[in-house]
């Protein structure tokens, strides 16, 4: 039986090899014109998107570690007054024993086809294709159908080995099971973004003592930026939550008080608190104990180092700058709702959503040549607040799985960081955010 | 570049001509595969238009490594067993156990004479379950492992629908054969 069942299959497998009928026209009028959206997926693209990632987690680690390395505990400038010239001193729980460089050597520090194709055959234009004749042929002997059993024309098999001249193969090879890969793939609705911004930064005032107002007049926001990582979670088609962690640094420059160096030789009070500079985000301590601050024309220092005490000109205190710039970082969680409004190549999305932000670095400093030097440290901060923000983002699809983001974010700081001059001090910071989203 | 490489480059450009121009080329020959393992011209008509479908679909996914031809049957074969599938429980179980067995006859038989277009309507003629097994089989070149995998049924129904599909056409092309011979006689 075997014998005889392998016959009767070679009869129709080679019987009906290369057999053609012509399809009705219609066939191809209900196959719809079809356009790819999008390309192959690119794995330099994806290459790219991690290295985003990692390039972004990577800066912000570094940026976060350096500034707290140079924080109140980090190197200091100090003044020695017996060497008449700067000096830098080294981290030392006693301030008494701090070792001196020379002032010069600080300043000067710093991406076989076996198909049978004539190649002679040139490709004719659509409209002019010629229907081989052999598929006519066959149309027209379609009517010899066993059922309908009509007469019979055209070449018949002669033999079963000789059958149309060709060999006879019990299987070909490239004919395995192509199974459900054609199907489409459920779709993953995370998706990982990293965004980074600069961002400007200033403060609403919701009081109305001339006090605030003074401050705020004194205050220059400094540059500030945000960014991180952020995942993102689709709820539907136009809804999705995201959340993720960033870490944003916000500054402000506080005009009008100078400093000088050199004062701790008069320091009887080993340099804890000597000055305290009121300022709308909180009050400033001094830790430096060789810094002297004086407001030019404003009450806005606390201090029992008056000018009516210690003229720094008298005392040969060497000024350093006439301002003073207040650092703050937060690390953020945010939790932010999308809906998308358009969902084309280029997507629109509505993004509005709070934040818990919490304070990691509190540093003013003020400049000397380039350098920082220490300050102190702002008191009365909320080591954590709530902010809302409120967006629009731009997507641009480069890829199913990957698209750049663009999203201008308004953030207002629900609670102020402080409310140490009586007046509530709500920060608003306003960043267009740019990045790559991966869709996993 | 070879030329069903810029065809296949145009028609992933979304360029219609280049679209077209491939279809030309093969839908004679597939139309044939789907006439083989369909029951009605309806249902072959439908099968080759999903079958291109998703050939342009997945256009992208042909890695110019095998055969371009032996990639659209595959397709092609693949959707015919999806409407299999999905048409399956039209069919009565047994719908096909019903069918009268023929007796089996001696292999001795001539087979001249006998064209692609009637084996196509022999073939045709078969119960739906024994024309899938059969074409899977003897013309795909399929195990009965993998068509028990694709049709859903185990290795054992796969064997005998096998069996049973071949006693059919054995005593179909005999008598078809015979048929012929008289004609040619007369």
């Amino acid at each position: 039986m075997n014998e005889k069942g392998a016959n009767i299959d070679l009869v129709f497998r080679n019987g009906l090899k290369d057999f053609e009928v012509l399809p009705p026209p219609e066939v191809w009028d209900g196959i719809r014109p079809f356009v790819k959206i999008r390309p192959r997926p690119f794995i330099f693209l994806r290459v790219a998107a991690v290295i985003t990632v990692l390039l972004t987690v990577s800066f912000f680690t570094y940026r976060w570690s350096r500034e707290l390395s140079t924080g109140p505990a980090g190197s200091v400038f100090a003044f020695n007054m017996e060497a008449s010239s700067p000096v830098i001193s080294q981290p030392d729980n006693n301030p008494q024993n701090l070792p001196t460089i020379k002032y010069n050597q600080i300043k000067n520090s710093p991406d076989v086809l076996t198909d049978v194709v004539d190649p002679t055959t040139t490709l004719p234009e659509i409209e002019t294709i010629a229907i081989p004749e052999e598929v006519i042929y066959i149309q027209e002997t379609k009517s010899l159908s066993i059922t309908k059993n009509e007469t019979l024309r055209g070449p018949f098999l002669t033999s079963l080995n000789t059958s149309q001249g060709n060999s006879i193969k019990i299987k070909e090879p490239d004919l395995q099971y192509f199974p459900e890969n054609i199907t489409t793939k459920p779709k993953n609705r995370w998706s990982i973004a990293a965004l980074a911004s600069p961002t400007y930064y200033s403060s609403f005032n919701s009081g109305s003592d001339g006090l605030s107002k003074q401050l705020m007049e004194s205050e220059q926001p400094l540059f500030s930026y945000s960014g991180g990582v952020a995942f993102s979670y689709k709820i539907s088609k136009r809804f999705s939550i995201q959340s993720g962690l960033y870490y944003s640094a916000l500054g402000q420059k506080v005009e009008g008080i100078n400093s000088f160096s050199g004062f701790k030789p008069y320091d009887n009070t080993k340099g804890v608190d000597n000055f305290k500079v009121l300022t709308i985000n909180g009050t400033i301590h001094t830790s430096n104990p060789d810094v002297f601050l004086i407001a030019d024309g404003s009450d806005r220092i606390l201090t029992d180092f008056t000018n009516d005490v210690i003229d720094p000109k008298k005392a040969s205190l060497q000024p350093i700058n006439s301002s003073l710039n207040q650092n703050f970082s937060y690390l953020e969680l945010p939790v932010v709702l999308r809906y998308k409004i358009v969902d084309k190549t280029i997507g629109i999305n509505l993004i509005g959503g709070l934040s818990y932000n919490l304070l990691v670095n509190n540093l003013v400093y003020t400049t000397l040549d380039g350098n920082r030097y220490p300050i102190g440290d702002t008191k009365g901060l909320k080591p954590l607040s709530l902010s809302s923000s409120l967006g629009m983002g731009m997507e641009y699809n480069l890829s199913s799985k990957l698209s750049l983001n663009l999203e201008p974010t308004f953030r207002y700081y629900l609670n102020p960081f402080s409310v140490t001059t009586g007046s509530y001090i709500h920060p608003y910071s306003f960043g267009i955010f740019s990045g790559l989203s991966y869709k996993f | 570049m070879s030329e069903i490489k810029k065809i296949i480059k145009g028609c992933l450009a979304g360029n219609r001509r280049d679209q077209e121009l491939l279809y030309r080329r093969h839908a004679a020959k597939l139309y044939a595969v789907c006439l083989q393992y369909s029951g009605n011209d309806d249902e072959a008509r439908d099968i080759l238009q999903e079958g291109f479908i998703k050939i342009f679909e997945n256009l992208d996914h042909y890695k110019h490594e095998g055969s371009f031809e032996g990639w659209i049957r595959r397709i092609t074969v693949n959707t015919a067993l999806e409407k299999f599938r999905s048409r399956h429980n039209l069919y009565r179980v047994d719908d096909i156990d019903m069918i009268q067995e023929p007796d089996a006859e001696p292999d001795n038989q001539d087979y001249a004479g006998l064209e692609a277009n009637d084996l196509l309507g022999i073939i045709r003629e078969l119960p739906t379950k024994y024309r899938m097994v059969f074409n899977l089989y003897a013309i795909e070149g399929y195990s009965h492992k993998e068509i028990s995998k694709m049709v859903n049924i185990s290795e054992g129904t796969s064997k005998s629908n096998l069996s049973r599909a071949r006693v059919i056409l054995q005593r179909r092309v005999g008598s078809y054969t015979g048929i012929k011979k008289r004609v040619a006689n007369e």
